[in-house]
């Protein structure tokens, strides 16, 4: 009964690899630089203000800042309000985190989640040509 | 500040507890000297996590929704494969130790030393981008206050306590009892871990059916509270269910529990019930129990 078990000494470098592979083939995106379009987001408990509801098509970067005292997250979904565009969860109250999209022209629907819940309180966001 | 808790909290748990039982059952056996690639597992996931977190947030690359949602989701599912390796290797070394075969003891080790680096690595490095995005944040908004990473360090750091004492009560348990029920919990963790890598896929779209709900329990367990945080860090339970989650859910944990509790309640007498039953569950072949590996709860 000294059956020896299988080897599976790749384990680590199997698992590495996963790891980096996955990083290297994610695609980034860039952060925030100067010719980006700027949309601060304020979200409370019943409110999610967005400083601009429009845009120029390019990068849009939303600065989402949870005043409230729950956890929140901010969505920008497609026209349709179910496909994720972009999300940023566990905004925790004082924090500020980004969400940065490459936006073509279109209608687009922003929400926040006070309490990372729910629909939330969406808004149409308009990008232009 | 509660609020900033509560996700630093959830964040860690699992992982905590993961490593706890991992950490546990290599006291338990005598292995002590594989805690070295235990340590090395988690050093390495969460430096390479913070410090792609920094690279990531301070800068000129980001990562992109689809991409972070991609490395949530496969890093997961591949979490759940060595979870369920790691249960069925506990099982597996309970009857070595059973039969006092030392050479194949010693194979048992040999092939757990590189899975342990790996499996600490995932535990850890599963939930480790996102929790060090979430750090950084917070330390970058700091300069208006400290409250929100003052809380989220709080919550990482309880949920590292937990874990320490999920340690100190598994090396209490008798050895039987032990790999029995750490293997229930960790299939039913390992069951959550799969849903939550799911719904990363369904979310990047990758995977359909993100709107195709199995249940709606936002309203009994709010994602924001103390019970939902606890459902979520441990369990992974997540209020709004997808239909994909739950079928893979089911999918998962039924045969593995099913296979599972066949190998460690079935295989020898029955499992001790009361404090009445001495601490060491008598085996199928009393006379070759060995006793170097019945390591005592002294740690």
């Amino acid at each position: 009964m000294t059956r020896p078990m299988p080897r599976r000494r790749s384990a680590v470098p199997a698992t590495l690899t996963l790891v980096l592979g996955v990083l290297l083939l994610s695609a980034c995106a860039p952060n925030a630089a100067s010719t980006d379009t700027a949309v601060a987001v304020r979200s409370t408990a019943d409110e999610c203000e967005l400083s601009s509801t429009e845009a120029p098509s390019g990068t849009v970067v939303f600065d989402v800042t949870n005043d409230g005292t729950d956890a929140t997250e901010f969505y920008v979904y497609a026209a349709d309000g179910t496909t994720i565009i972009a999300e940023v969860e566990n905004v925790g109250p004082g924090i500020t985190r980004q969400v940065v999209v490459e936006a073509a022209a279109g209608d687009y629907v922003t929400a926040c989640k006070p309490g990372m819940t729910g629909d939330g309180i969406r808004a149409t966001f308009t990008v232009t040509d | 500040m509660l609020a900033n808790f509560l996700i630093g909290l959830r964040e860690g748990l699992e992982a905590a507890l993961v490593v706890g039982i991992l950490v546990a059952y290599l006291v338990r056996t005598d292995r002590r000297a594989l805690l070295r690639q235990v340590w090395f597992g988690v050093g390495l996931a969460a430096g390479v996590s913070i410090g792609v977190g920094a690279l990531l947030t301070l800068g000129p690359q980001g990562l992109s929704f689809e991409a972070q949602e991609i490395i949530g989701g496969v890093l997961s599912i591949a979490a759940v494969g060595l979870i369920t390796w790691m249960i069925f290797w506990m099982g597996k070394t309970a009857r070595y130790l059973k039969g006092n075969l030392e050479n194949a003891l010693e194979n048992a080790i040999a092939v757990g030393k590189g899975a342990i680096i790996a499996m600490a690595l995932l535990a850890v490095g599963r939930e480790g981008l996102e929790t060090a995005l979430f750090l950084w944040a917070g330390i970058t908004s700091a300069g208006s206050s400290l409250a929100p990473i003052a809380g989220a360090s709080l919550g990482i750091a309880t949920a590292v306590a937990l874990g320490w004492l999920i340690f100190k009560g598994a090396v209490r348990l008798n050895l039987r009892v032990f790999f029995q029920w750490t293997g229930v919990f960790l299939i039913i963790v390992a069951g959550g871990v799969l849903a939550y890598g799911i719904h990363d896929l369904q979310e990047a779209g990758v995977l359909p059916g993100l709107d195709n709900l199995a249940f709606d329990a936002s309203a009994a367990v709010p994602p924001g509270s103390v019970h939902g945080t606890i459902l979520k860090g441990v369990f992974n339970f997540s209020a709004q269910t997808t239909v994909l989650q739950a079928v893979a859910w089911f999918a998962y944990v039924v045969p593995v529990m099913w296979l599972f509790v066949r190998m460690a309640f079935h295989s020898g007498p029955p499992a001790p019930r009361s404090s009445q039953v001495p601490s060491q569950a008598p085996s199928q072949v009393p006379a070759t129990e060995p006793q170097r590996d019945l390591a005592a709860a002294d740690a």
